[in-house]
């Protein structure tokens, strides 16, 4: 006989409000229906309120975790609509918040799994480590959370000091190298919990359209940084990790050798940032009528913003947002179907799911 | 899996003789006679990525405008159609990505992807749908 659990909208697995009912006979779950909107904020309507300054402040409130993406790719398009291009400093300033910011990301999310496997001791090392990260956003933006870094044209601070951030860089990389990757990657904890569970296949992910950590854990290669580069990403040297198992270990590899890509991306463009204006200085600009769109690789995944202007208008006419967790949380169902349930909590963080950036 | 592709070969498949335009970081391409579903197939066939769709609402009554986004080797591709009805063929079974955004769509604007069945709404409870916020707002601010 088969019962449905209902897993949300506020259980202690979930860091965000959610629904998962799951069908189950027995221990196995059959199906699992999702549900989300607990966090809809009205935010695209809200942006069609705000001038060009308020709309990035805005937009940063989208997610709490990678609030400075969603400014830096709103400014990427807004920018296209503007005729504008940021100096080249900005455009490594642009890069090393986004690898800091995915860091984070990823630091935060390791702790969040390592609880869910049990392993508390784990836990309590990332979220060190993350605070450290957080230490190095907060000395170059001031902020802990919404960075507010990012301008039409430009950026807000400088970096003034590159050697200091560069040693703070290296001190975490050491860290991640030393404790949190093999113990992630050799531990007995993390791989009974993890291996050849919540499996999703190269074709479904291909069909779904999955995108980030979750595609390339799944044997897609797919990144933004490396398809379409941004900012000054096409400058410098990096690899895209890809595991082909699909499972939650895979997706574990995946973000913890994004890590060290990270810290390998920040050493590059910390050493590289060119001297020069932050943002276009004095320059006055207008927006002319038309869309625009720009894409730029969250910790999660593809973030696509598609922001149309009147020429004249104060506001937006339009902004739409694609977040990556919108685009990867469908296939939380079919990993989970033939799975046991007490693995479904695990199975759902792994995707790194963030409702707030899928409600908006 | 990578194309070599051309885009002047994408629009030949497809039996389009219009230039694709480059604006805004998007590759465009009017879709003519086309419809959707055969836009689907032939993105389907390249391997291209299915990103998502964008609903607009046009002035006076004119209708929405939908713009379906693929990802074909890096590059942004663009379709736009004009709905003068809120209606036009559901491409879920085509495509499985497109799931979500045409049930939030379907909520938001109403627009009703033929041939396909609609699971409870994916943002709100109940069974009201073309929830404009903007006249929400409009109207929240005239009662104050």
């Amino acid at each position: 006989m088969s019962y449905k659990i209902p897993m949300g909208p506020y259980h202690p697995a979930l860091e965000e409000p959610y629904k998962l009912d799951l069908i189950c006979d027995g221990e196995t779950v059959q199906d699992a229906k999702l549900h989300i909107g607990f966090n809809f904020r009205g935010i695209e309507h809200l942006a069609e309120t705000r001038n060009h300054i308020q709309v990035i402040a805005l937009m940063e409130r989208v997610c709490g975790i990678c609030s400075n993406i969603h400014t830096l790719t709103l400014c990427n398009a807004m920018e296209k609509l503007t005729n504008l291009t940021p100096p080249p400093r900005a455009q490594y300033i642009r890069v090393i918040m986004a690898e800091l910011e995915r860091l984070h990301s990823h630091v935060l999310w390791a702790g969040i799994a390592a609880k869910l496997m049990g392993f508390k001791t784990m836990f309590m090392t990332c979220f060190e480590l993350r605070e450290k990260v957080m230490d190095v956003l907060q000395a170059i933006s001031g902020n802990r959370v919404n960075y507010s870094m990012n301008r039409i044209g430009g950026v807000n601070r400088d970096i003034t000091d590159p050697q200091a951030i560069l040693k703070m860089v290296e001190a975490l990389e050491l860290e991640m190298a030393r404790t949190v990757i093999p113990i992630f990657t050799t531990s007995r904890t993390a791989i009974s919990r993890c291996a050849g569970i919540g499996v999703l296949t190269t074709e479904k992910a291909t069909s779904c359209g999955v995108v980030g950590p979750v595609a390339r854990a799944s044997g897609v290669p797919q990144d933004i940084r490396r398809a379409a580069p941004y900012a000054a990403y096409a400058e410098l040297d990096f690899d895209v990790p890809v595991q082909p198992a699909g499972d939650v270990t895979a997706r574990l590899l995946v973000r913890a050798l994004e890590i060290m890509e990270s810290c390998k991306i920040l050493r590059q463009a910390l050493a590289k940032l060119p001297p020069g204006e932050i943002h276009t200085e004095g320059e006055k600009f207008a927006f002319i009528t038309g869309t625009a769109t720009a894409r730029v690789e969250a910790p999660r995944g593809e973030v696509m913003y598609s922001v149309s202007w009147k020429e004249g208008s104060r506001n937006p006419a339009r902004v739409h947002v694609r977040t990556p967790t919108f685009a990867i949380m469908p296939a939380i169902r079919w990993m989970v179907v033939g799975q046991r349930l007490a693995d479904t909590p695990l199975i759902q963080a792994s995707i790194d799911p963030c409702y707030s950036c899928t409600d908006r | 899996m990578t194309s070599t592709i051309s885009l002047q070969e994408v629009a030949e498949q497809l039996g389009i003789t219009e230039p694709w335009v480059e604006t805004g970081g998007v590759h465009w391409l009017a879709p003519g006679a086309k419809s959707v579903r055969e836009l689907t197939a032939a993105m389907n066939a390249l391997h291209a990525r299915f990103i998502t769709i964008t609903a607009y609402e046009l002035p006076k009554d004119e209708g929405f405008r939908l713009e379906y986004h693929w990802d074909l080797d890096g590059q942004l591709l663009g379709f736009p159609f004009v709905l003068t009805t809120k209606s036009i063929e559901s491409i879920f079974d085509m495509c499985e990505a497109v799931d979500w955004i045409e049930r939030e769509i379907h909520e938001e604007y109403s627009i009703d992807f033929t041939g396909r069945e609609y699971e409870p709404l994916l943002l709100r409870q109940g069974d009201t749908t073309g929830v404009n916020l903007r006249d929400m707002v409009a109207a929240s601010k005239e009662n104050k």
